[in-house]
C-alpha cells in the first residue's frame, strides 16, 4: 500500500522532467517561499517532527508518555547484545537484504526486458500487455497476499494443479522455511512489476530517434545499440528504481503481514525489519502484548540511517551525464 | 407574521421534549459506570448482559467500552496512569493483571462475599502473591477434539479413549480416504495453544507438577515432555497435505465443510459450527495409556474495579452479583458460546456441544495453559519447538532440550 503512494510523485517527476522546458520567468526567493509554506508546515508537523521525535524516543525507556526515563544508549545495547532480541534483529536484517536484492534484480532486469519488448517497433497490442503488467499494482497488498496465500496452499490448489498435470507444484511454499522468503519476494516483485516497466518504457520512448538512426546507419547491432546507447541513457531511471525499491523494501511489512504472520512464520524465516519493528515497538509479541517503544524506535532509527547511507551513493552513481 | 409564528411553534415543539427529558433524568439520578474490555467481538452479548443487570439494579447504567485486543494492555495502563480509566475493567490473569494491582490501580476484591463460590484453582490466576483477590473470575475457555460423527461412522471409528486409540483411529480414517485432522501450522499460535498445551496435562500432570517445572525441580528433558513432543511428531502425518501452510481459518473451513474428521481447537469456536450439515461432537484430547486424561481449562477473563472509581459501591455491587449463582447463570446465558463461567455450581448452557465441553471437566484434573502462570517467556521457544518437531526438522528430544535451554536462560527472580 505504502509503495503505491510513494511511487506517484516520482513517476510524475520523470514525466515532467522529460519535457525539460526552461521556464521564462525567474521568480524571486520571497515568492516561492510563500508558495511552499503550507506544504512545508504540513511536512514539518506530519513528517519531520515525528521523525525527530522517534529519534529522541530511542534514548528513552518506558511504555507510556508518563513513565518515560532517559536511558542513553541502553536500548541500542539491548537490541544488539540481548541475545533473544539480537538474534531476531540480525535475522530480520539479513532477510530484508535478501528480500531487497531479489526485488531489485527483478525490478531492473525484468523491467528493462519487458520495456524493450514493449517499445519494439514490431510489437503488437502494446497497451494490452502494458495493462496486464500494470494491473497487479493497482490491487491492495492485502488482496494479492491473500490470493497468493490461497494459490500456494496445497489444501486449496492441489486438486486443480493435479488436473493440469502439475501436481509437483503442490507444495506448502509458504510453510517451508527454505522457500517462504523467496516466494514472498517474488510475490512482491510480481505485484510492483508494472511501475518499473512503465518508467523504463517512458525513458526508452524518450531516447532521441536520431541517435538510434545514426547507430543503425553506422551498422551497430541491436545488442550494441542497447548496451551502448539505451542503457546509458536510462541509467537515471535504473537509479531511481533501485532507490525506490531500497526504501520501500526496508520498510516492507504488509506483504509478510498478508501472506504469513507478524512473527514472520514459518520459524521467523520471513521476519523483516518491518515486522520485527511492529512486534517490538507497536503491538508487543503475542501473547504478552506489551510493546517496548524505546527499542522499537532504535530499530526505526537504524533503518533510517541505513536508508540515508544507501540512497545518497546510489543517486550519485546513477546520475545521468547528459 | 404567520410565517414567524410557525417558526416559533416549530422551535417550541423541538424544545419541549428535551426539557421534559431533562426533568425525567434529574428525577432518577442514574449512576453511570463504564466497563473496559479487550473483547471487542462481544459488544452485543455484553450489552444484553448489562441490560439484564439493569433490571436488577435499575439505578445503575453500565456502558461497555471495549478496545482492540492487542491494544488493551497499553491503553489500559495509559488510562489508569492519567486517571481516565473505566470504573469496571477486564483483568488479565496472572502476572499482567497482578502488576496493575500492585501498582494500586485495581481494587482489592477479597472481601466480596460470593468469592467463596469459586474453587482455589479458579481463583489462583487473579490472586496476588500475598493471597489477595484482585478480580472476580468471569470466564474460562477449554480445549478438546471436535469430531464429525458422520465421518467416524463411515470409517467405522469409535471415539478413542487413549492416545494410542486416537492414533489408530487416525490411521483408520486415513485408510478410508478421509483426512483425519484439520490442524495446521501457518498461524503458529493455534497449534501450541489448542493442541500442544491442550494435550500437555495428559503427559506432565496438573497444577502441582506444573509448579515443579516452574521451580526447576523437574526438567523439560524428562520422559513426560519428550513423550508429549513425540505425540506431536506422530500426529503430523494425519494433518492435511501441506499442513505447514494451513492457517487457523483454513482449519476451521476444512472441518466445517466436512473435509476432515477432527479438529483440535478451543471452546471459543463451539458456536461457529452451529449450521454444519453433519452431526458433530466433542471429546477430550485422550491421554496415553497409563496416564489420566486431564483438561486444559484456561482462566481467561476476570472483571475488577478501578481503585479510583467515583462509584465504588455500585461497582462492587455489580461484581458481587457476578459472584452469585444467578449472576453466573445470567452471564453464561449471554456470554458467547464456549466461554464458561468459573463458579463452583452447576450451570446450564443452551448449546448442547458447549455443555459437552463443560462436562469434560467432571472427574478430571484441570489446569491453566502450562506456560501462562509463570513461564510465559517460554511461549515462543515452545511454539517453535512444536512446529519443528511436526516438520521433522528436529527430534522430540532436541525439542525438549530447546525448551530446557530457553528455561535456563530465564531470569525468574
Amino acid at each position: 500500500m505504502a509503495a503505491g503512494i510513494n511511487w506517484q510523485p516520482i513517476i510524475l517527476g520523470t514525466i515532467m522532467r522529460s519535457k525539460n522546458k526552461k521556464t521564462s520567468i525567474e521568480p524571486r526567493a520571497s515568492y516561492w517561499l510563500l508558495y511552499i509554506l503550507p506544504a512545508l508546515i504540513i511536512y514539518f508537523i506530519f513528517m519531520a517532527y515525528p521523525l525527530i521525535d522517534s529519534l529522541r524516543l530511542s534514548f528513552y525507556a518506558g511504555t507510556s508518555s508518563s513513565n518515560r526515563v532517559f536511558v542513553g544508549f541502553d536500548n541500542f545495547k539491548k537490541l544488539f547484545f540481548d541475545e533473544s532480541l539480537s538474534t531476531r534483529y540480525r535475522g530480520a536484517f539479513s532477510h530484508t537484504i535478501i528480500f531487497f536484492l531479489i526485488n531489485m534484480v527483478f525490478q531492473n532486469f525484468v523491467g528493462i526486458l519487458f520495456a524493450v519488448i514493449l517499445t519494439n517497433r514490431t510489437m503488437q497490442k502494446k497497451t494490452l500487455y502494458q495493462t496486464i503488467i500494470f494491473i497487479p499494482t493497482t490491487f491492495a497488498v492485502l488482496v494479492t497476499g491473500y490470493l497468493w496465500k490461497l494459490l500456494l496452499n496445497p489444501v486449496w490448489s492441489s486438486d486443480a494443479l493435479t488436473k493440469i498435470g502439475l501436481s509437483f507444484l503442490s507444495r506448502p511454499w509458504l510453510g517451508d522455511k527454505s522457500s517462504a522468503l523467496i516466494v514472498i519476494s517474488l510475490i512482491s516483485c510480481w505485484q510492483w512489476m508494472g511501475i518499473p516497466v512503465m518508467m523504463f518504457v517512458a525513458a526508452l520512448k524518450n531516447i532521441n530517434q536520431d541517435l538510434l538512426e545514426v547507430a543503425a546507419m553506422e551498422g551497430a547491432t541491436e545488442w550494441q545499440t542497447f548496451i551502448k546507447i539505451k542503457v546509458p541513457l536510462i541509467k537515471p531511471v535504473i537509479g531511481m528504481i533501485t532507490i525506490l525499491t531500497f526504501v520501500n523494501n526496508f520498510n516492507a511489512f504488509d506483504i509478510v503481514f498478508a501472506t504469513e504472520t507478524v512473527n514472520g512464520a514459518p520459524g521467523y524465516s520471513t521476519d523483516l525489519l518491518g515486522t520485527f519493528f511492529y512486534r517490538i515497538g507497536i503491538a508487543g509479541q503475542h501473547p504478552i502484548g506489551i510493546p517496548d517503544p524505546g527499542v522499537g524506535a532504535c530499530v526505526a532509527t537504524i533503518t533510517f540511517i541505513v536508508l540515508l547511507l544507501g540512497v545518497v551513493p546510489t543517486l550519485k552513481a546513477t546520475r545521468g551525464d547528459n | 407574521m404567520k410565517k414567524k409564528f410557525l417558526v416559533l411553534l416549530a422551535v417550541c415543539s423541538l424544545l419541549i421534549p428535551s426539557l421534559v427529558a431533562q426533568g425525567a433524568k434529574e428525577n432518577t439520578q442514574k449512576v453511570q459506570l463504564t466497563m473496559g474490555s479487550w473483547r471487542a467481538d462481544d459488544v452485543q452479548q455484553m450489552n444484553n448482559l448489562l441490560d439484564a443487570y439493569s433490571k436488577i439494579a435499575p439505578n445503575v447504567e453500565i456502558e461497555f467500552k471495549p478496545t482492540n485486543p492487542s491494544d488493551y494492555n497499553t491503553t489500559l495502563r495509559l488510562q489508569l496512569e492519567s486517571g481516565t480509566a473505566p470504573d469496571l475493567l477486564y483483568a488479565r490473569s496472572y502476572k499482567t493483571g497482578e502488576d496493575l494491582f500492585n501498582s494500586g490501580y485495581f481494587a482489592d476484591c477479597s472481601d466480596i462475599e460470593g468469592m467463596k463460590n469459586f474453587t482455589d484453582a479458579n481463583k489462583a490466576p487473579w490472586m496476588s502473591s500475598d493471597g489477595k483477590m484482585f478480580a472476580v473470575p468471569f470466564a474460562a475457555v477449554s480445549h478438546a477434539v471436535y469430531y464429525n460423527r458422520d465421518l467416524f461412522k463411515q470409517a467405522g471409528v469409535e471415539v478413542p479413549t487413549t492416545w494410542e486409540d486416537f492414533l489408530s483411529a487416525c490411521q483408520k480414517l486415513q485408510n478410508a480416504g478421509i483426512t483425519p485432522l484439520a490442524n495446521g501450522l501457518a498461524d503458529e499460535w493455534d497449534i501450541l495453544e489448542t493442541f500442544f498445551l491442550g494435550a500437555l496435562p495428559n503427559y506432565v500432570g496438573g497444577t502441582n507438577e506444573r509448579m515443579m517445572y516452574e521451580k526447576g525441580e523437574k526438567h523439560f528433558t524428562d520422559d513426560a515432555f519428550v513423550k508429549a513432543f513425540t505425540a506431536m511428531k506422530d500426529v503430523a502425518k494425519y494433518c492435511p497435505k501441506g499442513f505447514e501452510s494451513v492457517t487457523y481459518n483454513d482449519s476451521q473451513v476444512l472441518f466445517a465443510t466436512g473435509k476432515t474428521a477432527m479438529f483440535i481447537d478451543g471452546s471459543w469456536t463451539v458456536g461457529t459450527y452451529g449450521d454444519a450439515t453433519f452431526d458433530w461432537g466433542i471429546f477430550a484430547i485422550p491421554a496415553p495409556e497409563g496416564n489420566k486424561t486431564a483438561i486444559t481449562f484456561h482462566p481467561d477473563m476476570a472483571i475488577t474495579m478501578n481503585a479510583g472509581t467515583e462509584h465504588p459501591e455500585e461497582a462492587k455491587a455489580f461484581l458481587s452479583w457476578l459472584c452469585t449463582v444467578e449472576g453466573a447463570q445470567t452471564a453464561s446465558k449471554y456470554l458467547p458460546a464456549g466461554f464458561f463461567p468459573m463458579i463452583n455450581a452447576p450451570i446450564t448452557i443452551d448449546l448442547p456441544q458447549a455443555n459437552e465441553f463443560l462436562a469434560l471437566n467432571t472427574g478430571k484434573e484441570t489446569d491453566a495453559r502450562f506456560v501462562w502462570p509463570v513461564l510465559l517467556d517460554l511461549y515462543a521457544p515452545m511454539n517453535q519447538a512444536v512446529m519443528s518437531v511436526m516438520k521433522m526438522e528436529i527430534t522430540p528430544k532436541q525439542a525438549a532440550q530447546a525448551v530446557q535451554d530457553a528455561y535456563d536462560k530465564l531470569d525468574l527472580n
